[in-house]
């Protein structure tokens, strides 16, 4: 953790190109029309981020919180368009961006992790080199500077050994250790936003409790606007400020965490808590783990 | 399936050309106007009434020859695509079933066949074996053989590695019952593709081999033949090769045609096809509307 | 600063190790897919050597028959199979001739007694010219149309490249051929119609030569390059390492020659290597129309005339340039896609 500090530190300028209270992630009302079948799929949903905040949008598979993501990051599936309502990145329209603009503010100012993080690696090549590659285009770089900068972000993301996994292919590496490469190489050009869709769902616990350890660790070190998505309640609550929760394209309940935890007003925002009081809410937060877990498996 | 090819412009077109081509295969030798065979003393003459597409070096009438080799080349192409048919998806469909060695062997074999270049091999087999279209066609069959072995193999594991199958397997059904039930659905489309694609390679090889003289003595006439007895009179008839050209081409695009036909409606990529359709027309459809509503 | 300075000793020392373990890992591979391919090889030369050995036994050719005629008297026949060596068991036969293919001695023709290798080896310069130039012009257009119509997917340029491809991969090489005599050689007077001048004659006459054959070999080469690559290319864009390269906001540009590009150009790389049969088959054909002394031209004047240890020969040599060829193509491939490579 000291590691990761010390180097942001002096590197990051969150503050200039956002202020603290500024919005930097602005959705307003946003629908999403499915061309295929005709239907809308998302009813309207809104939300504000700010440097620091985090937000999670708790839903089932195919209640439209993915889609939302999408949206936001520009990147719907074909046949899929925002049909009402309006997403501001850092004050930009991003209805009126052009595709050279995204390009710009992609990675440098919003990024994103996603569940299965092999499949968003490219398979041919290394993986430090994806990072590095990222660090040369966005910051100008030299390919030196870049490697040097690449290693320092594996070690960021506690990886055990930076300069073997640097020289990896993505089928070499274990599913925790893919997506540590994957927070790097989001991170890499030191973005305002970074959303997490599902990117924890696919590994097993252990594994997932550090990750969001060190999604927390760097949303509080260089304040990042985090949005957070998942299937699971417990995620989005040990991360983030406000939960939205979704059914159908609909949210159906929007607050605090403390609030919608404590005082949830919709019966599906009920069965939810209740479903994790059953089976045990914090179980897997107390466990006490070691780093070793996932390395191991991976060697 | 067939249906759905037919619903596609492309499947109509093929279907049409590779039935006009079957037609002639049948009907040419009596429709010829003249003797393939008789020669007269104008030769080389220009197509005129009586000889549509004119004389060869020998006084032959070219439509006449034209018709009369239709028969070589299509009944070729057919026992190429039988024959590897065959021998290639029986084997493929076993390899997933019958255990290692089986698998292990059926694969190099396959391997060996698809490193024989099929031209050179059939012109060797066929000249020392004897002349006769029949054998020739036969080895090319087995020749290309590895495409159905592969391509029946490929979706026989993508199915048998498939987890309903799996489910299935665990729930007491028979293999017999799963090639049945579920791997036929997805090797069929399969093997019609490459069942087309081999109609047209066994064509083009059929055409090739009479084009050298190989498989058919002389005088008996062969698309190829024709192609090739132009080519030394090309100072005197240019346009003389168009016709058997176009005749080689358009069979060929037929079997390419009705391969991508199947192609297109079988599978994932016929998924895709009806969905961008209907995304298409359902915009279409919403466009008014939106204009109506925005005033 | 200070902090970062603190790293550099540690980095400086894994800068190398990285260096150390991806050359290790790369010679590693390249063993690998060598010795993967050299295990395929062994089986399938064996087997193949067999079968055309067994060419002559089932043909019931004889050597004789050539040097004689028809009417040669049994005991004729006999003094010159026997000085052939062809009156010994099959097996010892095969394992005589197995070991002298491996010594590189393809033995002797019939027809006119001359080595075959010698006859093969003069053939080959001829061939191999024409099929490397019509794999250049095969991969060059081939990468270019096929890049082209993905990246224009569904617009008038994919269309009217897709049409283009269908016809030229409908023109068998013949009919190519004779078109290119018709129009270049008889129509236009551009280039020589038939005939091989050696590269020491000059260049610019050994290139007009080669052009026309090549091209006319290239145009399946071009269709089946292109069209694989397209659908490759298309279906490396739907990849969900393209929306991560996409999020990480690199440009368009980068994105298809770093990430699509790579991963979209295996198919095509594989069905290259699949095609070199049908090209050296092909210039059975070709040469015979341009008039070129080749390796196919050598193969159809053997077979025609019943020259067995010729055709032995010539298979052979076919064999081992198609595995030679698709040993080069498998490892590219390993080191385009490695991730792809590993069994499947």
């Amino acid at each position: 953790m000291t590691t990761l500090s010390e180097l942001e530190a002096p590197q990051r300028t969150p503050v200039s190109d956002a202020a603290p209270d500024q919005v930097v992630l602005a959705v307003r009302g946003v629908h999403i029309h499915d061309h295929v079948s005709d239907r809308e799929i998302v009813h309207g949903i809104s939300f504000e981020l700010t440097p620091g905040k985090a937000v999670g949008i708790v839903g089932e598979s195919g209640s439209g919180k993915t889609l939302t993501c999408r949206a936001a990051l520009g990147i719907l599936p074909e046949h899929f368009a925002v049909s009402g309502g309006s997403i501001d990145i850092v004050g930009h329209d991003i209805a009126e961006l052009s595709p050279a603009q995204w390009t710009e503010l992609r990675g440098s100012t919003i990024s994103a992790v996603f569940q299965d993080p092999a499949s968003y690696l490219n398979p041919s090549i290394r993986v430090g080199a994806q990072i590095a590659e990222v660090i040369r285009v966005k910051t100008g770089a030299t390919r030196r500077q870049a490697r040097h900068r690449a290693l320092e972000l594996l070690a960021a993301v506690q990886l055990r050994n930076p300069a073997l996994v640097y020289a990896q292919f993505t089928y070499e590496l274990s599913g925790g250790m893919l997506q540590r490469v994957l927070i790097a190489a989001a991170i890499a050009a030191d973005p305002t936003v970074v959303i997490a869709d599902e990117a924890t769902t696919a590994l097993d616990v252990t594994v997932q409790a550090e990750i969001l350890d060190l999604l927390a660790d760097l949303q509080e070190r260089t304040g990042l606007a985090l949005l957070v998505v998942s299937h699971d309640l417990a995620v989005v609550a040990q991360l983030c400020d406000e939960v939205l929760v979704m059914r159908e394209g609909q949210v159906v309940e929007q607050g605090t965490t403390a609030e919608v935890l404590h005082h949830p007003q919709h019966e599906y925002t009920r069965m939810l808590i209740a479903e994790h009081e059953q089976y045990g809410l914090e179980r897997y937060l107390h466990s006490e783990l070691s780093a070793e877990v996932g390395l191991n498996r991976a060697g | 399936m067939v249906r759905r090819v037919f619903a596609l412009r492309t499947g109509k077109l093929a279907v049409g050309i590779l039935v006009f081509i079957a037609m002639l295969a049948i009907l040419g030798p009596i429709l010829a106007p003249h003797d393939p065979l008789g020669s007269t003393a104008t030769t080389l003459a220009g197509p005129s009434g009586k000889h549509w597409l004119g004389t060869d070096y020998l006084g032959r009438d070219v439509f006449s020859r034209l018709l009369a080799g239709s028969r070589a080349s299509v009944v070729g192409s057919v026992e190429v695509a039988l024959v590897a048919l065959v021998v290639g998806v029986i084997p493929g469909l076993l390899s997933v079933y019958l255990g290692r060695v089986f698998e292990w062997v059926s694969l190099r074999l396959a391997d060996t066949l698809i490193a024989l270049p099929f031209l050179v091999f059939a012109v060797a087999v066929t000249a020392l074996l004897g002349n006769g279209i029949t054998q020739a066609m036969f080895v090319v069959g087995v020749l290309v053989s590895p495409l159905f072995f592969r391509v029946s193999r490929a979706a026989t594991l993508s199915v048998a590695r498939s987890q309903y199958v799996e489910l299935a397997l665990i729930s007491g059904a028979s293999v017999g019952w799963i090639v049945r039930r579920h791997a036929w659905v997805k090797v069929l489309p399969a093997i019609a593709v490459a069942l087309a694609q081999t109609m047209g390679v066994g064509f083009i090889i059929v055409s090739s081999l009479t084009f050298l003289g190989i498989g058919v003595q002389p005088p008996a006439p062969t698309w190829g033949g024709l192609l090739a007895s132009d080519l030394n009179y090309l100072h005197f008839q240019p346009y003389a090769p168009v016709a058997p050209a176009v005749v080689i081409m358009a069979t060929v695009w037929g079997c390419n045609l009705l391969a991508d036909a199947i192609r297109d409606v079988s599978g994932e990529n016929g998924r895709a096809l009806v969905n961008s359709r209907k995304a298409r027309s359902n915009r279409l459809a919403a466009q008014p509307l939106l204009v109506e509503s925005s005033r | 600063m200070v902090t970062t300075a603190a790293y550099a000793p540690s980095f400086v020392s894994s800068r190398r190790a990285i260096t150390v373990i991806r050359a290790r890992r790369a010679v590693g591979r390249t063993l690998i897919t060598i010795a993967r391919s050299i295990a395929i090889f062994v089986p399938v030369f064996l087997l193949a050597t067999f079968v055309t050995f067994t060419l002559r036994a089932v043909s019931g050719l004889s050597p004789a028959r050539i040097q004689l005629g028809e009417e040669a008297t049994p005991a004729a026949v006999h003094r010159i199979e026997s000085t052939w060596g062809l009156n010994r068991p099959f097996l010892a036969q095969y394992w005589t001739w197995f070991d002298n293919v491996l010594h590189g001695n393809l033995g002797r023709s019939w027809s006119s007694g001359v080595p075959v290798s010698q006859l093969i080896g003069d053939g080959l310069t001829v061939s191999l010219s024409v099929v490397t130039l019509s794999l250049v012009i095969g991969v060059v257009f081939g990468f270019g149309f096929g890049t082209l119509a993905a990246l224009r997917r569904t617009t008038w340029i994919d269309r009217s490249i897709t049409a283009v491809l269908t016809v030229f991969s409908v023109m068998p090489p013949f009919v190519v051929g004779i078109v290119l005599v018709e129009v270049f050689a008889v129509g236009l007077r551009w280039f020589p119609s038939g005939g091989f001048v050696p590269f020491g004659a000059g260049a610019a006459p050994w290139l007009s030569h080669l052009l026309l054959p090549a091209l006319a070999l290239s145009f399946d080469t071009v269709a089946i390059v292109a069209r694989q690559l397209r659908a490759g290319l298309i279906g490396a864009y739907q990849e969900n390492y393209v929306t991560g390269a996409l999020v990480r906001g690199l440009g368009p540009r980068r994105i298809f020659f770093r990430h699509v590009l790579r991963n979209g150009a295996g198919p095509a790389l594989t069905v290259l290597g699949l095609q070199f049969p049908a090209l050296i088959g092909g210039s059975v054909v070709t040469e015979w129309i341009f008039g070129l002394q080749g390796f196919g031209r050598f193969a159809n004047d053997a077979a025609q005339a019943g020259d067995v240890p010729s055709v032995q020969g010539v298979l052979v040599v076919s064999i081992v340039l198609v595995v030679t060829f698709n040993l080069i193509v498998n490892v590219v491939l390993g080191k385009v896609t490695p991730a792809a490579q590993r069994g499947v």
